[in-house]
């Protein structure tokens, strides 16, 4: 999977806006969206507040966790725990991102949220990487998966399945096989 | 996006081959040491070293991988496959002790698949030989993911060397997915490229054939 494409799961997630145009109830497959009233706040997915904002058609509310206090208290409980802890939101790097580069002036302090989730993400692909090394060593039959984001299964996907995939055919090797039947060429 | 023009087939690694897998077809040209057990009549000319028309019984020679596979059989014994130096006990010891630092490229470099390919031959050391390979494999694990998905925009020739072949299509896989995230995290993604089939296409003209 591209990143690109967990982006675009990302953007279906729902943000709250505050549009400055009034629009009846508009619908849509994935759901009815709407009335827009200028001045009353409305959720709608993350694709559409970011065209509305694009078009400067509205502002956008910043998610409930993208707040430097929240985020500091994730990042320390995450420096802290040694499993994967509680995360707000499963598209948080995507949404993150998303937000910042289209509408930083609605939301404040920009900079260190930025650095901030960086260093959660740097956190826990650190992680990550340790608990795949000692599953791999350990030679673990299954791993609980808990509070991983889609990003994160992501950026190591094919290097870990490739690998269990050889470390068991290597694995097969050691069964002493009820063999004596030799192949005919 | 990765694109290629066709999915190679990916090495057997097990005791079973890939027919179409460039690299087990490569694999069956490594050279192990034989004994030959029977008389080969006429098939002198096979073994340089010597001028006899006939390969005598006993006689030790090098022999592909898919020879000897196909002369192999247990209950007629034609001939007696020796283990390769790397996979014998000296080096079974070094292994153990810390495979990170052998250069595997320089023993294989297809240790994995040799060494699986190996327990064709009914040796009494197949169970060490087997263990050794998959415990070089766990123990070497962690620096190749660290290598592959650390060195970003960096020359990676240097952590390259020392892997097996097997280690260097995983290095691939792993630095594939570290600079997709790159990519998409420096805002790269979002730019549409033209697919590497269409830059590398040329239409051939007619009159660049006749010139």
């Amino acid at each position: 999977m591209d990143p690109s494409e967990v982006e675009f799961l990302a953007e279906k997630e729902m943000v709250t806006i505050v549009p400055n145009f009034s629009l009846d109830k508009i619908y849509l497959i994935g759901g009815d969206l709407g009335p827009f009233n200028p001045g009353l706040p409305v959720d709608v997915p993350v694709w559409l507040a970011l065209n509305l904002k694009q078009r400067q058609k509205c502002r956008i509310v910043p998610p409930e966790w993208m707040d430097v206090e929240k985020l500091e208290e994730i990042r320390d409980k995450e420096r802290k725990e040694e499993t994967f802890a509680h995360i707000p939101s499963p598209y948080y790097m995507e949404l993150t991102k998303l937000l910042l580069n289209h509408a930083s002036d609605n939301i404040p302090k920009a900079d260190e949220i930025r650095t901030l989730v960086k260093d959660i993400w740097d956190t826990r692909v650190a992680k990550l990487r340790l608990s795949a090394d000692s599953f791999i060593t350990l030679q673990e039959a299954h791993a609980k998966l808990d509070n991983l984001t889609l990003m994160e299964i992501n950026t190591t996907r094919t290097f870990l399945l490739d690998s269990l995939n050889y470390m068991y055919k290597l694995r097969t090797n050691m069964q002493p096989r009820s063999d004596a039947k030799s192949q005919d060429y | 996006m990765e694109t290629q023009s066709y999915m190679p087939v990916p090495p057997g690694v097990g005791m079973e081959e890939n027919f179409l897998s460039l690299d087990d077809i490569l694999l069956s040209h490594e050279r192990l040491p034989c004994r030959t057990e029977s008389a080969f009549p006429r098939l002198g000319f096979l073994e340089k070293s010597s001028d006899n028309r006939d390969i005598s019984e006993g006689t030790k020679m090098e022999m592909p991988l898919w020879l000897a596979k196909g002369l192999y059989e247990r209950t007629r014994r034609v001939l007696s496959v020796e283990l390769p130096k790397v996979y014998r006990e000296g080096w079974r010891t070094v292994f153990s002790a810390d495979p990170t630092v052998v250069d595997l490229h320089k023993m294989g470099p297809y240790y994995y698949g040799l060494g699986s390919q190996l327990l064709h031959f009914h040796n009494p050391e197949n169970a060490e030989i087997a263990q050794t390979v998959l415990q070089t494999f766990i123990g070497r694990f962690r620096r190749t993911m660290d290598s592959a998905q650390n060195a970003y925009n960096e020359d990676t020739s240097a952590l390259v060397e020392p892997l097996d072949s097997l280690e260097r299509a995983l290095f691939k896989v792993g630095q594939n997915g570290l600079n997709a995230f790159q990519r998409w995290e420096m805002g790269r993604a979002s730019h549409l490229t033209a697919s590497s089939l269409v830059v590398n296409y040329r239409k051939r003209k007619i009159t660049d054939l006749q010139a």
